[in-house]
């Protein structure tokens, strides 16, 4: 199992990430989203030891990264953002030097070796110079030596930026694979390939977590409510009528006009869609509104994920939250002089 | 460790580098050499000598040894590669000597290429072997000297043809410290003048080019070696911990 608590990093005095603490259980894929500039690349430079934090603690498998480096090291398998490699070796070459820097026995290196290279299907290019390598050779091979030795923890940023369509499932198919025995940890800005691999996602933003859960949890939580869409041809101001006095209808939210006498409504449901649908579909039809469209949908995790990650952080420790509340006498002095400003800008 | 040290030695042999280098040395010396045999006269043989041959090699060299050092920390953080040497079960450290001791090797082979301008004196003439090795461990100690502070200032800066160029900046000062230490101005406070000149390496090498091993001077250039890589572990560290 890998812990992190309360991970920190300060960049200057600009804070990049903001007190993270998660857990990863064996044979879990953890996924990790946010948009460019979350603070992902720098959480995973730190889980892995390269970047030193500024506060926390990373433990790898009952090794702290910063106290036990060697210990903890030996067990983690990281492909940073750009693969680690180097342009004027052979991939065989650059293979057989990553196994000898992770400690693979001399006798077990050769049979490592092939392994990995079957698994990123990277055989065939065992001979070129990893300079004349397309990028998603590149990031192949860079993932073939995250694999060697066998690490127990992967790190993994980004790995499927620069392949092909075809490419990115293989990718995907072979980290779902590595689940039997890895824990791993997986970042991504693309929501489908998160939710399409990932056990649990971590969510952050400017160094924030802001969720963290199953996908399945996620999906439920913040999509409780279902939108109708329908497009109707006749008067919009009977049809508005109509759908609003319908029982299980919340509101209409927009309106747009798509013609001559075609109007296409967007309607917040409250309740059960099927039986709402047909309620509105009978009561236009009674009224002679010809239908041209309707159905009903879930906001999807797509707009769960730019939900969160514009949400306001959470605050983590008990001296922000203090800091935020003003004691009583500040409240009400603060109250007052927005009072005032209310005032001046009503003058004016 | 060892696969550093043998995926740097692979970088350097397995491309053109290294013979470039050495080919480049041995022209150098080559002209010292031709020269020198070229002002041989029958009343003035003494005045061949390797030893002032190897003077001027030393100028020759301070350009070629940051060529040798530049890549050596930069090309790693401009590769990225610099994640996969930190991430991996390797210390610091022993990044640090596994790669001093590849430019070490390099320059060996370089080294080894000029011997053979003695052996063709030797055929035709006659060669003062004691005297010939004391130079060549002379040139190898500030050598690896300036190796070392080479592969420092590689380890500040992410481009290598800057390494470069401020490494031979700062080797070239370096040849002067003894005559800034004999200038009038410095003289005139013999105290100043001495801690100065402790710091001058040309003297020391005379030492040797003479056919003398001081300890002293063994001592100079071994500490001077240990302080620069300390000092380029340090600077990676330090990188590490301020950078962004």
């Amino acid at each position: 199992m890998i812990t992190i608590e309360n991970l920190t990093k300060y960049y200057g005095s600009n804070r990049a990430v903001n007190h993270i603490s998660f857990t990863i259980n064996d044979n879990e894929i953890l996924g990790f989203l946010g948009p460019n500039g979350a603070g992902k690349s720098t959480t995973m430079n730190m889980i892995a030891g390269y970047l030193p934090m500024s506060d926390g603690k990373v433990t790898i498998y009952g090794a702290d990264v910063t106290k036990e480096p060697m210990k903890a090291k030996r067990n983690i398998g990281y492909l940073p953002e750009i693969p680690p490699v180097y342009p004027d070796m052979k991939v065989r070459e650059y293979l057989s030097f990553c196994a000898g820097l992770k400690k693979v026995p001399v006798t077990k290196r050769k049979s490592e070796i092939e392994r990995v290279m079957k698994l990123l299907k990277i055989k065939d290019v065992e001979g070129k110079l990893i300079r004349n390598l397309s990028k998603g050779y590149k990031q192949r091979v860079g993932f073939a030596q995250a694999l060697l030795g066998d690490p127990k923890f992967l790190i993994l940023d980004e790995p499927t930026v620069g392949l092909d369509p075809n490419q990115v499932a293989e990718v995907r198919a072979l980290i779902k694979s590595l689940k039997k025995d890895h824990s791993v940890i997986f970042s991504s800005h693309i929501l489908s390939e998160v939710s399409a691999v990932c056990d649990r996602v971590i969510i952050i933003n400017k160094g924030d977590v802001r969720a963290m859960d199953t996908i399945e949890n996620l999906e439920k939580s913040f999509t409780t409510s279902l939108t109708l869409h329908i497009k109707i041809k006749g008067s919009k101001g009977k049809a508005a009528s109509i759908i609003e006095m319908t029982k299980g209808v919340k509101e209409i939210t927009s309106i747009d006009a798509e013609g001559d006498e075609v109007f296409s409504f967007t309607v917040q449901l409250e309740g059960d869609s099927d039986s709402v649908r047909d309620a509105v579909m009978a009561e236009c039809l009674k009224n002679g509104i010809s239908i041209i469209e309707i159905y009903t949908d879930r906001p999807n995790l797509e707009s769960v994920f730019i939900e969160l990650i514009n949400r306001p952080a959470k605050k983590s420790g008990l001296q922000e939250l203090l800091d935020e509340t003003p004691d009583e006498s500040g409240e009400s002095g603060e109250d007052e002089s927005d009072g005032g400003d209310e005032t001046e800008k009503e003058e004016e | 460790m060892f696969p550093i040290y043998k995926k740097e030695l692979q970088s350097f042999f397995y491309t053109p580098f290294a013979y470039a280098m050495a080919m480049l040395f041995m022209l150098l010396f080559s002209l010292s050499f031709s020269t020198g045999i070229a002002k041989l006269d029958t009343t003035n043989t003494w005045a061949f000598s390797f030893t002032e041959m190897f003077y001027s090699v030393i100028l020759y060299f301070i350009f070629l040894l940051p060529i040798l050092t530049m890549r050596t920390f930069a090309d790693e953080r401009k590769n990225g590669t610099e994640v996969l040497l930190m991430t991996s079960p390797v210390s610091t450290a022993k990044i640090v000597i596994a790669k001093f001791l590849a430019n070490i090797t390099v320059y060996l082979f370089m080294l080894a290429g000029t011997i053979i301008f003695p052996i063709i004196t030797a055929m035709k003439g006659e060669v003062v072997v004691s005297q010939l090795i004391c130079a060549y461990i002379g040139i190898f100690c500030w050598g690896a000297m300036y190796i070392a502070l080479g592969m420092l200032i590689s380890s500040f800066t992410e481009s290598p043809i800057i390494a470069a160029i401020i490494g031979e900046v700062i080797m070239f000062a370096l040849l002067f410290v003894d005559d800034i230490a004999n200038t009038a101005f410095i003289s005139q406070f013999p105290k100043l003048r001495s801690v100065i000149y402790a710091f001058a390496a040309q003297p020391r090498f005379a030492y040797f080019s003479e056919g003398f091993i001081r300890l002293s001077d063994l001592v100079f250039f071994a500490s001077a070696i240990i302080v620069l890589l300390i000092w380029t572990y340090i600077s990676i560290e330090k990188r590490r911990w301020n950078r962004g």
